[in-house]
């Protein structure tokens, strides 16, 4: 199996000019660069902003990738540099002094995605869907739940996967899909029912 | 919605789907809405299995990048990366061109040496005529005892002074002792190989006359 190839193909779709095909490369890896870029920003709404912007750069210069290195890899240096570049110039510009401010990271976390224009519902949505995987994921049979926590978690391929758990790498490939299925089920209730069915469903 | 689809989907999704499946399902991801959306479920566990507190999981930043991106021109096809059995295909270009090259150029000379034999004879009959020396070999060498090869003569020599000191050398040597005339002659021999070559010649071709 060629690692990487799922993304290669992708993006040689875009290449030749298929802009369906650059935004399942972003519904694939924002959560992993927003969370990168928030090593160098605090405010999630301005890591989204970068992440954004790595984004929009990344598509701009995807005629130059040639596949040397992974996509993700290309991607994350573009994203460093980005936010790089965006904490300089923040330190360049006026300093704004917040009075109310505290030491208290959590409270000062509370005030950054506050002030990112993000609604309370929002907030909750992503908690309720994070209550409704975790929930999923509990709720998942021993052999469905370690294969898809040692492929999500720990990064491991499906052949390392089924050496861990003596088993054939199509078992694993189908445990896989099937913990995927399982939790994509309740999943979709909650963004086709809005806040609350979480809740309903636990 | 297809289970076989699904599950190829799936295995995409974490790089375990062979090349030639995944260019057939990029190409119905790209088109297709509910598997673009049920791929960005997929993403979406990940990111809470992997518990990445601060990111928000509803964040509508792919549909912000898509916003930005449809005022952007298409990226032109001819930008396609090329994958590396076809750089390796591109690198044999140039020598297996070079052989050809090389190739016609030796079948050129094979041939244009073929049709040469009519053209090169009179080459071969242009062979310098015999020198006096070669005559004059045969000549030395016919069992006379004493004889030697003579040199060359050579034709801008200046004879007379050689000559005027020749007889002035043979004129005077009666008065020397023996052993210091034979060493004049000698040296006078030495210093002047053409005047006295060609007059030794001379002696020695009457010489070897009588």
């Amino acid at each position: 199996m060629s690692a990487d190839a799922s993304d290669l193909s992708l993006v040689r779709r875009v290449q030749r000019g298929d802009k369906g095909a650059f935004d399942a490369l972003v519904l694939k890896y924002q959560h992993k660069l927003v969370k990168l870029v928030m090593r160098y920003v605090r405010n999630p709404a301005e890591a989204e902003d970068i992440a954004q912007e790595a984004f929009i750069k990344a598509y701009r210069a995807l005629p130059q990738f040639r596949g040397d290195s992974a996509f993700y890899t290309w991607l994350y240096r573009i994203a460093i540099n980005t936010a790089k570049n965006a904490v300089v110039s923040r330190d360049r510009s006026p300093v704004e002094y917040d009075l109310d401010r505290n030491n208290n990271d959590e409270s000062y976390d509370m005030q950054g995605r506050m002030k990112d224009s993000e609604t309370p519902e929002g907030l909750v949505l992503t908690d309720e869907i994070r209550s409704t995987v975790n929930a999923a994921i509990d709720a998942l049979p021993e052999d469905l739940r370690t294969a898809i926590v040692l492929r999500e978690l720990e990064g491991l391929s499906y052949e390392e996967i089924a050496a861990a758990m003596d088993c054939p790498v199509g078992t694993v490939r189908s445990r896989i899909f099937r913990a995927r299925e399982a939790i994509d089920r309740r999943l979709r209730e909650v963004f086709e029912g809005g806040l609350g069915r979480a809740e309903e469903l636990g | 919605m297809n289970e076989e689809l699904d599950s190829q989907l799936s295995a995409m999704f974490d790089d375990e789907l062979p090349p030639a499946e995944c260019e057939l399902l990029a190409r119905r991801l790209s088109r297709d809405e509910n598997l673009k959306a049920r791929w960005g479920r997929y993403a979406i566990v990940g990111a809470v299995i992997r518990a990445e507190r601060g990111v928000r999981l509803n964040a509508p930043l792919a549909g912000r990048v898509n916003a930005v991106l449809l005022a952007e021109p298409a990226l032109a096809a001819p930008t396609a990366p090329r994958d590396r059995s076809s750089a390796r295909l591109r690198w044999w270009q140039p020598v297996a061109g070079a052989g050809l090259a090389a190739g016609v150029a030796a079948v050129s000379i094979l041939w244009l040496r073929s049709q040469a034999p009519s053209a090169a004879a009179p080459l071969v009959t242009q062979v310098t005529p015999p020198t006096p020396v070669t005559a004059l070999m045969p000549a030395a060498s016919s069992g006379q005892g004493e004889s030697y090869v003579v040199p060359l003569p050579k034709p801008a020599a200046v004879i007379v002074p050689s000559t005027e000191l020749a007889n002035y050398v043979v004129a005077h040597s009666m008065f020397s002792p023996p052993v210091a005339r034979r060493n004049l002659l000698s040296a006078f021999m030495t210093s002047e190989p053409a005047a006295a070559g060609t007059e030794d010649t001379q002696a020695d071709v009457k010489s070897t006359a009588r």
